[in-house]
């Protein structure tokens, strides 16, 4: 490039520098087109006709006809008490879950970071559920917890306790799921915290100790603050994934007992795909995105003020 | 020790609880505490492991066992006729097939298309590229009950209802955000003084990508590809909606062929879903220090 532009009087110069400009972003563009035209059909605009589609009523089987009904969607929202139940029990499944994982990934991480003959094991293995279909673990837990010779009833009834089938008994429904959502992430918790726990330098601590600092404090001042970071990301995403979800919900208990497990992802399924109530399921989903939205906005700018 | 307990006495009074749990603490790993670490790891991966592990020993006993009232069977009811009586179920070889095929298309369409972006979202400067970062990676956050709904009508229109092809590019766009931001970390870590030298010689933008990047992330591919393969290997909802004939129905779907409305052949279904487990977690296993040291340093590198 060089040997060609010294030569040469100032416009060729720019010109040729202006083309290698062009090129490069030409290029730039060809090599990211084929996934933004996937993501542009396949996501985006989806998601763009999904909240236009908020604001008209369509049913699914006879999709070339919508009226637009303006906000009337939302009105209907607001006093539809299943709506209610569904978000709080969303609400209440996302702030559980999400508290008792971290809190548990926390604990496993301290305990994975020391270095103990065999912990390494522990770290690969665990991670094992995380990878497992959502289904086979609902499989697993329909299985252990059924009527009949369910293995928790073989156990509780031999222990002269009550015997049930768990996933139809409202007030356990609910827990169980909570359960699985535990049950799934936790590992992928402790293994992040983990990670950012040993790259925190060992000197630090050795200062610290010096200072006259004991672990309790030790963790409280260095290690809290370093791992916030890595908590703020997968807080923010499983906060996403848990409110979200359909599939632990709608494959365990479809909703039930009695709507004892509706969330908002099974009830817009439900108003989508059954009642065929299109307008009204996307106004729902608008409502979950907007709901997530301003969570992550909020937790992103708390977490940068510190 | 001593001086460290006098200091912070003076700080406090009422500490004395957390300075016992502290000076327990401080004793760097004595047998307590490496006990305590195992009893901690071993009650959780307990809880993690015996689920599975009891539903993978349960596919190897006859319903004799299956539907008796105790936990540990006979060792003459131990048995492999449900693998038999499951592998020789047309429709399940059928699903399997057609998993394997949507699994592996996806991760190599996924794979190509996330390396294209991601060398171009490392390496370029453009107009609009942080922008298009951001909505790639915004879409995860977008409920995907949502996007369904419409989504369900495109592929109608594109005429991808009930084919191979169209759960394919469903699932590619699922992974295509996170696989892409996974590779750029990869990709931005590689010095650029490697593709000045290649240019220097001559090299194009496409021989660098090939030569140079790909070779030397391999570990940060194989992470992306993993994730993609579980991702489309483990997907429900959008074969639910995709899916209208067993020619395209996957196994996450096609579990429900060993349930009908009110029996369950318990014995059958923990076969199948055991069978369908395997091959993610076999690959979890050949690629598991890759991928556990990829999520965990993942999210840092991206950023």
């Amino acid at each position: 490039m060089a040997t060609s532009t010294d030569t040469g009087p100032t416009a060729t110069r720019y010109i040729a520098e202006f083309k290698e400009f062009l090129e490069e972003t030409w290029l730039g563009y060809a090599l990211i087109l084929p996934a933004a035209i996937l993501m542009s059909v396949i996501i985006i605009y989806p998601t763009l006709r999904g909240i236009q589609l908020a604001f008209f009523e369509a049913s699914l089987l006879n999709p070339e006809q919508q009226t637009f009904v303006g906000l009337q969607n939302i009105a209907q929202m607001i006093a539809d008490t299943t709506f209610r139940e569904a978000l709080w029990h969303t609400v209440l499944l996302t702030s559980v879950a999400v508290s008792l994982q971290y809190l548990l990934g926390l604990g496993l991480a301290l305990a994975l970071k020391e270095k103990v003959p065999g912990a390494g094991l522990f770290r690969s293995l665990s991670m094992i559920t995380w990878v497992l279909p959502i289904i086979v673990m609902v499989i697993v837990f329909r299985f252990m917890t059924q009527s009949g010779f369910g293995p928790v009833n073989i156990v509780l009834g031999s222990l002269g306790m009550e015997t049930a089938a768990w996933f139809g008994r409202p007030g356990v429904a609910f827990p169980l799921i909570v359960l699985m959502h535990v049950w799934r992430n936790t590992p992928f918790y402790a293994i992040a915290l983990m990670a950012a726990m040993r790259s925190i330098p060992e000197t630090q601590y050795e200062a610290a100790r010096l200072d006259g600092a004991g672990p309790l404090q030790q963790f409280r001042y260095i290690t809290l603050p370093q791992i916030s970071y890595v908590s703020m990301i997968m807080i923010v995403l499983h906060v996403i994934f848990t409110f979200n979800n359909f599939d632990i919900v709608y494959l365990s208990t479809g909703g039930g007992p009695l709507g004892n497990t509706e969330v908002l992802a099974t009830y817009i399924y439900k108003q989508a795909f059954q009642q065929y109530a299109m307008g009204y399921a996307a106004s729902i989903g608008v409502a979950m995105l907007l709901i997530m939205m301003v969570f992550t906005v909020v937790y992103a700018s708390l977490e940068a003020r510190e | 020790m001593a001086t460290e307990t006098n200091t912070r006495t003076a700080e406090s009074t009422d500490r004395s609880f957390a300075d016992r749990i502290d000076a327990w603490l401080a004793e760097d790993m004595s047998p307590k505490r490496a006990l305590a670490v195992y009893a901690v790891i071993g009650v959780y991966i307990a809880f993690l492991l015996l689920p599975v592990a009891y539903m993978m020993m349960a596919t190897f006993t006859s319903p004799d066992f299956l539907y008796s009232p105790r936990l540990v069977p006979a060792l003459g009811e131990l048995t492999l006729d449900n693998y038999v009586a499951v592998l020789s179920t047309g429709l399940f070889q059928q699903y399997f097939v057609n998993s394997a095929i949507v699994a592996t298309s996806t991760t190599l369409l996924t794979l190509v298309v996330g390396t294209l972006a991601a060398y171009s979202l490392s390496r370029f400067e453009y107009f609009g590229r942080s922008g298009l970062l951001f909505s790639f990676l915004g879409t995860q956050m977008l409920p995907r009950v949502l996007v369904l709904i419409p989504f369900f009508l495109v592929m109608f229109t594109l005429g991808l209802i009930d084919s191979l092809l169209g759960i394919i590019i469903a699932h590619s766009v699922l992974g295509i955000p996170l696989g892409t931001w996974l590779l750029k970390g990869y990709f931005d870590d590689i010095p650029r003084s490697l593709d000045e030298a290649a240019k220097m010689d001559g090299c194009s933008h496409l021989d660098i990508l090939w030569r140079i990047i790909v070779p030397m992330s391999l570990p940060g591919i194989t992470v992306a590809g993993f994730y993609t393969f579980i991702l489309s290997w483990n997907d429900f909802l959008f074969v639910s909606i995709l899916s209208q004939t067993a020619a395209t129905r996957t196994l996450p779907f096609g579990l429900q062929l060993f349930q009908s409305q009110n029996t369950i052949a318990w014995e059958l279904l923990l076969t199948a879903a055991t069978l369908t487990m395997i091959p993610v977690v076999l690959l979890f296993a050949v690629f598991q220090q890759w991928v556990v040291e990829g999520l965990a340093t993942g999210g840092m590198k991206g950023s």
